[in-house]
């Protein structure tokens, strides 16, 4: 299943690509071609109708972020389609959905205030998560957003307002957020790993077809070290993401394992997006940081996609304080013991 | 089975070796008072440790039973090793005496020995009580090993071996030297032809083992020179001619393994454990959480490698190094003694929150690892060479 998934994604990915040479811009348009194809393909609620793993929800979200593909399929999937499901709202089974996040002070019967950077707040109704002290309360809003601007990608984001009665919202308990909030940092740690994977290939394909003083890029070992480096981080990176992966196919998103998972592989992750972008800008040299060049596609994502879902360092801040708080730290290290 | 379990290690057979590990090393620090250490693995020589813990059944997990060690039928005694292995860095055991026997001699008579060296020093070293040096590196053979000069001349009823070793560590100490020689000319078209390997034991005559002191004064290293040392037939290793073929071929399990991670690692945690304690910012928390993160991910490359190399990889997960264990292992040695060398100084500033007698004690500490932190990135090949080996072997289609 998985092997063939994987080649599915990749040839789904690759010909996508391939349509929309020269048309990456800023921002990035809906590629609503791509969607039809992977919604032929029932890829794009793969675990919420299809009952797939978040493994298999791995190989297409991080497949798809290998070729740039500018379709929310995370946030349709793993995020809004499973939040409205907690909450028994029903949502479109389909086109596109997104889902936003904000913080509010509940006061009388009224449930209001400002989600911020939604992703791709105008392809699809939004279904929105307010946190509160106490409590998640979950809304479906129509699509849309007051500010239209965009991440370093391209990718759409914008400010959604709200102003909802007590009435019109549904509401669940604060984990509920709490995991809304992991199970993004895990879509984007698996994304920015494709993210990478395009880096690297990039890179990898630039050092060996460049000549200077007469020989390619790669022959230099200076270059090669370089690489070597690059390569290293990605890898890094591919082993803590793969742990996230496997705590949530084995204990599910709202499990301690998967909240220590997660949180290892978003701080690992996002330390990695520096020194990987800034290796394969160096090796392709200036013409990399051009719009022309495909790049940016891959190097500006992980950029964006890093400060998402909660950022490294608020990451590292609660990774620290699991470490800090235990008895032995070596136990955190290690991870969770086996269940009885 | 858990995924997530075995991924990490500690499925429920390896998690309750961990336990019994853990729990063997607090009764017996209680007991006997040792103090962990930093890079235990080079510098904390304990004969009496070594003897305790074999006795208590955490040394030859990689030997089989036949030869007196402890190797599960099912061959997943290296998986094992490692959890014994990271278990004793951890909380800063120490594990020199036994060291390199238990990781590399054991393993290489395994492969290459004969019936009669198997039975001679396998169950010693199963037993905590043979300790070896390994003697590869020479004045002139650094990262080039092929340079080496050493060489073992026919006799009528053996060898004389004649050269001069460098950086052999604990040999001043050990019973024995597995050394790498020529016994065939160089032929500069294929350099790596013509070696063999000696178990040359220390007391024979013609030995000169003198020390090469540490910038701190500390004394591991050492110079042993042979000459005309008298050895048999019996103390070849493996093959004539196959030397090369033969040190290179294990390297994966030594390049990747947990003291490619973990050695400043009892620092880190008694840092950790005394700040806890207290009262901790947001900033700081941030920076043992960057501390720890970067330590999870590089384990989990490193059992993945372990995993792999013992046959129990998972699926392809289609990175950029394909399925070569090799150059995963060189990659997870580069960036794992990289990470070693970054967390003295990120130790360093973490000890300034800490006061009183704890805080002398981990000062005490830092020096140490400070003075062996240039080592972490030379020892057991640089990672000049392991660059190298990383850039060579990543797949570029």
């Amino acid at each position: 299943m998985n092997d063939e998934l994987k080649a599915l994604v990749d040839d789904i990915g690759r010909r996508s690509f391939g349509a929309r040479v020269g048309r990456h811009g800023l921002p990035e348009r809906f590629d609503s071609d791509l969607w039809q194809v992977l919604e032929t393909s029932g890829l794009t609620r793969l675990t919420t109708e299809q009952g797939a793993d978040p493994a298999d929800a791995a190989v297409v979200l991080g497949g798809l972020a290998r070729y740039a593909a500018a379709v929310p399929v995370a946030e349709t999937d793993v995020l809004a389609t499973w939040l409205a499901g907690q909450a028994d709202l029903s949502v479109p089974a389909d086109g596109p959905l997104t889902v936003a996040i904000a913080d509010v002070d509940p006061s009388g019967d009224r449930v209001t205030g400002t989600a911020r950077d939604v992703p791709w707040p105008d392809a699809g109704p939004v279904v929105l998560a307010a946190r509160s002290a106490d409590a998640t309360f979950v809304a479906v809003l129509p699509p849309g957003s007051t500010t239209s601007t965009h991440n370093l990608a391209g990718e759409p984001r914008g400010d959604v307002p709200f102003d909802l009665s007590s009435t019109d919202v549904v509401r669940l308990s604060p984990g509920v957020a709490d995991e809304l909030v992991r199970r993004g940092a895990w879509a984007r740690c698996v994304q920015i790993v494709g993210a990478f994977d395009a880096a690297a290939r990039l890179t990898a394909a630039h050092i060996g077809e460049r000549v200077q003083f007469g020989r390619p890029l790669a022959t230099f070992q200076a270059v090669q070290h370089s690489m070597a480096n690059l390569l290293g981080e990605v890898e890094t990176s591919r082993a803590a993401t793969n742990l996230a992966t496997n705590a949530a196919v084995d204990h599910g998103f709202d499990s301690p394992e998967a909240d220590y998972a997660v949180t290892a592989a978003k701080v690992a992750v996002g330390r990695a997006v520096a020194p990987v972008t800034t290796i394969a800008h160096q090796l392709h040299g200036a013409i990399g940081v051009t719009l022309e060049h495909q790049l940016w596609l891959a190097t500006m994502r992980a950029r964006s996609w890093a400060d998402e879902f909660g950022s490294t360092g608020w990451h590292a801040t609660r990774l620290g304080r699991m470490a800090l708080a235990a008895e032995d730290p070596w136990t955190v290290v290690v991870g969770p013991p086996p269940r009885p | 089975m858990s995924e997530f379990a075995a991924l990490r290690a500690d499925d429920a057979e390896l998690a309750g070796l961990r336990s019994a590990v853990r729990a063997f090393l607090a009764a017996d620090r209680e007991a006997f008072g040792w103090t962990p250490a930093v890079d235990c693995w080079l510098s904390s020589w304990d004969t009496d440790f070594s003897t305790r813990l074999a006795e208590a059944g955490f040394i030859g997990l990689t030997i089989p039973t036949e030869y007196g060690g402890r190797a599960p039928a099912d061959g997943t005694g290296y998986l094992h090793r490692y959890v014994v292995t990271e278990e004793l860095l951890a909380h800063g055991a120490p594990v020199g005496a036994h060291w390199i026997a238990d990781r590399q001699v054991a393993p290489g008579l395994l492969a290459y020995g004969t019936e009669e060296q198997r039975r001679r020093l396998l169950p010693r070293i199963a037993a905590g009580q043979l300790y070896s040096a390994i003697g590869m590196s020479e004045h002139g053979a650094g990262s080039d090993l092929a340079a080496v000069q050493s060489r073992a001349t026919r006799t009528d009823d053996g060898w004389l071996l004649n050269g001069t070793k460098v950086w052999t560590s604990g040999a001043h100490l050990a019973h024995q030297i597995v050394v790498l020689a020529r016994t065939s000319p160089l032929d500069p078209e294929h350099r790596h032809a013509g070696f063999s390997q000696f178990v040359v034991p220390t007391d024979l005559p013609g030995i000169t083992i003198s020390p090469i002191v540490l910038m701190n004064g500390e004394h591991h290293f050492n110079e042993v020179q042979f000459d005309d040392v008298p050895l048999t037939d019996g103390d070849v290793l493996g093959e004539i001619g196959a030397g090369w073929h033969q040190v290179t071929s294990e390297l994966g399990f030594e390049r990747s393994g947990p003291e490619r991670i973990l050695s400043t690692a009892t620092m880190l945690f008694e840092v950790v454990k005394a700040l806890g304690r207290g009262d901790v910012d947001d900033r700081t928390a941030a920076a043992v959480g960057d501390l720890v993160g970067r330590m999870i991910a590089l384990r989990q490359m490193s059992v993945s490698v372990a995993r792999a190399l013992t046959g129990r990889g998972e699926r392809s997960d289609g990175g950029w190094l394909g399925e070569d264990a090799n150059t995963r292992a060189a990659m997870v040695k580069d960036l794992g003694t990289r990470f070693e060398q970054d967390s003295v100084e990120l130790a360093a500033d973490l000890i300034d929150g800490v006061d009183g007698p704890e805080g002398a004690r981990l000062r005490a500490m830092l020096t140490v690892a400070r003075a062996h932190s240039p080592l972490f990135t030379l020892r057991g090949g640089t990672n000049e060479v392991l660059r190298g080996i990383v850039a060579r072997g990543a797949r570029t289609t």
